[in-house]
């Protein structure tokens, strides 16, 4: 099996650690196994079952939507309940959304950490998404505690999206392309700025 | 074991300390809360699915006293002002979303109604300052009237449903 990522390897603050005073012997015990305890949940967390007829969709955009600049992007879950990441309430998990990935994490592995994997491990259920001009595809996977995608996964349709530049962008580009100097010939106006003039 | 004891004995204060806290729980000032479906002024048919935004925080479960996260609260034809220092009631007007629902199915008597959402704090407690959604006032109908403007797209609730159309995802 390979080695199990940590908080910090992951970047994220470590959990807090349980100090003592010397006089409480029996306490630190208590709490050592209860960490233990908790730390061997952790490595179970793989295989977090979920509710069969769990669903988990995209209320917005609609598959095949052509948006404009910045959008929202709405996540939906039927038959389960959100959660913040680190919490093991059962039935629950926070949302993970996939920006052009064609192939689903590893269901043995957390869910990668990286610009094409968004974490809202908040328990956020929405969010602002900015994405270059072009086709992207989009897909959501719901997340257990500890990142690991439930055991079967949840995963929603893989939906389409055409990203159309903000009209302050377009306007900038197509005002750069017919009016800017252009080193090496003419513009799209057919204005050679390197031409003598008379 | 002394020690032992006043350790719980603490813990078990702390705990009651922050119980009492829980009443004015702090809300992000931008945060908001509102319906994504169905939209105000809404003739339904049947039964429909009842979505709940939520921007700038979080969803969780009851009981849980993560900063800047709670659960949902569905009231339904409740006209009395909401108690800030009060939990949210638990009755068939209140609807609680303790487990960190998102959304619910809702069938509802034909007739005009209302909806607001509020959210609740760990121990049910309305935020500080209060997380609560506009009023929405909805119309249950028997049967939808002939599509004429584009509210009424929304009359059939299969139809409005993202999860098996193409029609009706809110922008």
């Amino acid at each position: 099996m390979p080695p199990r990522t940590t908080h910090a390897d992951r970047g994220l603050a470590a959990p807090t650690e349980v100090k003592g005073t010397p006089s409480m012997n029996l306490t630190r015990v208590a709490m050592v196994s209860a960490v233990l305890a908790l730390l061997s949940h952790a490595a179970y967390g793989q295989g977090t079952p979920r509710p069969k007829d769990a669903e988990l969709y995209f209320i917005s955009p609609e598959d095949g939507a052509t948006v404009t600049g910045t959008f929202k992007v709405r996540f939906g879950l039927s038959k389960m309940g959100v959660t913040h990441g680190g919490d093991a309430y059962p039935n629950s998990g926070h949302h993970h959304l996939l920006i052009d990935v064609d192939q689903l994490p590893d269901p043995g592995e957390p869910i990668p950490l990286d610009k094409s994997h968004l974490h809202f491990g908040a328990g956020e259920t929405e969010t602002d998404l900015d994405l270059p001009p072009g086709e992207h595809t989009l897909q959501l996977e719901l997340g257990d505690a500890n990142h690991f995608p439930f055991d079967p996964p949840v995963v929603s349709k893989r939906i389409t999206v055409t990203v159309r530049a903000k009209y302050t962008e377009r306007r900038r580009s197509r005002h750069k392309r017919l009016h800017e100097p252009y080193v090496n010939g003419p513009n799209a106006n057919g204005w050679d700025w390197n031409r003598p003039q008379r | 074991m002394d020690s032992v004891r006043v350790a719980l004995m603490s813990a078990m204060l702390t705990l009651l300390a922050f119980r009492a806290d829980a009443q004015g729980t702090p809300s992000p000032p931008d945060a908001s809360l509102y319906f994504i479906s169905p939209s105000d002024g809404a003739t339904i048919k049947g039964p429909f699915w009842c979505r709940f935004g939520l921007r700038n925080m979080g969803v969780t479960h009851a009981g849980d006293d993560y900063p800047n996260s709670g659960h949902h609260h569905l009231l339904i034809d409740v006209d009395e002002p909401l108690e800030p220092t009060e939990p949210i009631p638990h009755d068939r007007r209140h609807h609680h979303f303790a487990a960190g629902q998102t959304e619910a199915l809702i069938e509802l008597a034909p007739g005009k109604h209302t909806l607001q959402l509020v959210l609740g704090d760990a121990n049910h407690f309305p935020f500080k300052p209060p997380v609560i959604s506009k009023k929405i006032t909805v119309l249950i109908v028997a049967e939808c009237p002939e599509a004429s403007s584009p509210g009424d797209r929304e009359c059939n609730a299969a139809a409005h449903d993202p999860r098996r159309s193409r029609v009706g995802g809110a922008h």
